[in-house]
């Protein structure tokens, strides 16, 4: 036999414990058939009726979840709050540990810029990798082990009232890891870039010319931004004198960026031994103003962002 | 006006408990699944089959009734009764529900409207 009530059956006993599956098939059973008897009864054509119980029956996987009794969730109310707040706990700042290593370790080996997207990458599979293992935790908790003594949660828990409230730690922490690379990167391409020359020595990206001033000018602003982030995190809120000095602080360092660059004298004229593209001036000033485009951007983006912010923070 | 989803969900609750109530009362003559759910439908207890089936399952386990196999009639058929520990719960579920008959009618003469 295989009727749409066999099939029923069969979908709904898979999954109830074993030692009733007959009981409660021979009873099951019977309810179908007098279900469909009755509607039967009322003038209904046997197979319509059969349909119409079952469908009113439901989902056979839900039928036997009640049977068994069994939790149709993942994390149940008990330990959801838990489970919520060591995710967050941890997300916020091993993956952004183990990313900075990784990219350190890996600029260290001298992959120059390409260590960031690694750092980033790392970030994201650890964060991954924690979500997964913490949920698959307490979903394993939440099934086999449905009694345990969890702390009662007291006043004492409460935090204090967060002193900085607009400004959070970790967009501190990732501003101030970027500043950290970025000074890093400058003297290290000097030493280590990507491009060669025949014999193997290295070809700086930048200039070297520019060492006698430019770039520890340029150095100076990152490590006062650095500082300014710092003194911005202390403060723990955006102000008009906070919007001022970040503004000064990104003009000293894109007008600078801009102007050499499209005065073309950023890059390493060396580059063009290597670089055949490079050796063109069209295209040496293309890249000189799309390397001024993209900071130009950069600043207003930066701007606008930090007004705004500035804005709502001070209403 | 309030929305119809808002309204099924609040009686849905407020009627929840009341099926074991029901069904611990209505087997105190002894029924089977399909038979228990039709007459708690004609009483005012409108109930799912897919509530109900597993619902005596789980009351037979909690030992508030107990059950018998009648293999006399076309088809075997379960018939479940209220046990004497179903019963003195029964007793207890029912003063409750009197109980917060009592309070909302108090409570109702209480208010000034």
């Amino acid at each position: 036999m295989n009727t749409l009530t066999d099939r029923y059956l069969a979908a709904t006993l898979r999954s109830v414990p074993t030692q009733r599956r007959e009981e409660i098939a021979t009873e099951l059973r019977a309810s179908i058939e007098d279900m469909i008897e009755d509607r039967a009864g009322g003038g209904q054509d046997a197979t319509t009726a059969e349909r119409e119980v079952l469908t009113e029956l439901g989902n056979p996987d839900l039928l036997a979840a009640r049977y068994a009794d069994r939790r149709l969730q993942l994390i149940g109310p008990t330990y959801y709050l838990v489970w919520l707040r060591l995710l967050k706990l941890l997300i916020t700042f091993i993956p952004a540990i183990v990313g900075t290593v990784v990219a350190v370790i890996d600029v260290a080996d001298g992959k120059g810029f390409g260590a960031i997207g690694t750092g980033i990458g790392t970030a994201i599979q650890v964060a991954v990798q924690i979500a997964f293992w913490l949920t698959l935790t307490f979903a394993l908790i939440e099934r086999f082990q449905p009694t345990v003594d969890l702390p009662g949660w007291t006043v004492d828990q409460l935090p204090d009232v967060p002193a900085h409230k607009d400004i959070s730690l970790a967009d501190t922490i990732a501003s101030i890891a970027m500043l950290v690379l970025t000074i890093g990167y400058l003297p290290f391409q000097h030493y280590q870039s990507w491009v060669h020359e025949t014999d193997g020595g290295n070809i700086p990206l930048l200039d070297p010319a520019l060492w006698s001033f430019w770039l520890p000018a340029l150095i100076a602003v990152l490590v006062a931004t650095l500082v300014f982030e710092i003194v911005k995190y202390r403060i723990g809120r955006w102000t008009w004198t906070l919007f001022g000095v970040k503004a000064l602080l990104n003009l000293a360092f894109s007008v600078p960026v801009v102007w050499l660059a499209l005065s073309d004298r950023l890059l390493n004229p060396a580059l063009g031994d290597r670089l055949s593209w490079l050796a063109e001036t069209d295209n040496r000033n293309t890249l000189g103003a799309a390397i001024a485009l993209g900071a130009a951007v950069v600043l207003v983006w930066d701007l606008i962002d930090t007004a705004t912010k500035t804005r709502r923070q001070t209403a | 006006m309030v929305s119809e989803d808002v309204l099924k969900t609040h009686l849905q609750e407020l009627r929840r408990g009341t099926v074991v109530v029901a069904s611990l009362v209505a087997l105190r003559r002894p029924d089977y699944g399909y038979a228990l759910l039709q007459r708690l439908t004609d009483h005012g207890f409108p109930v799912d089959a897919n509530t109900l089936y597993p619902l005596l399952r789980r009351l037979e386990d909690q030992g508030l009734l107990t059950s018998e196999w009648n293999t006399e009639e076309s088809r075997p058929r379960k018939f479940y009764r209220t046990s004497d520990e179903g019963e003195s719960m029964l007793s207890r579920l029912l003063d409750d529900l009197a109980d917060v008959q009592t309070s909302i009618t108090g409570l109702i003469q209480g208010v000034d409207r």
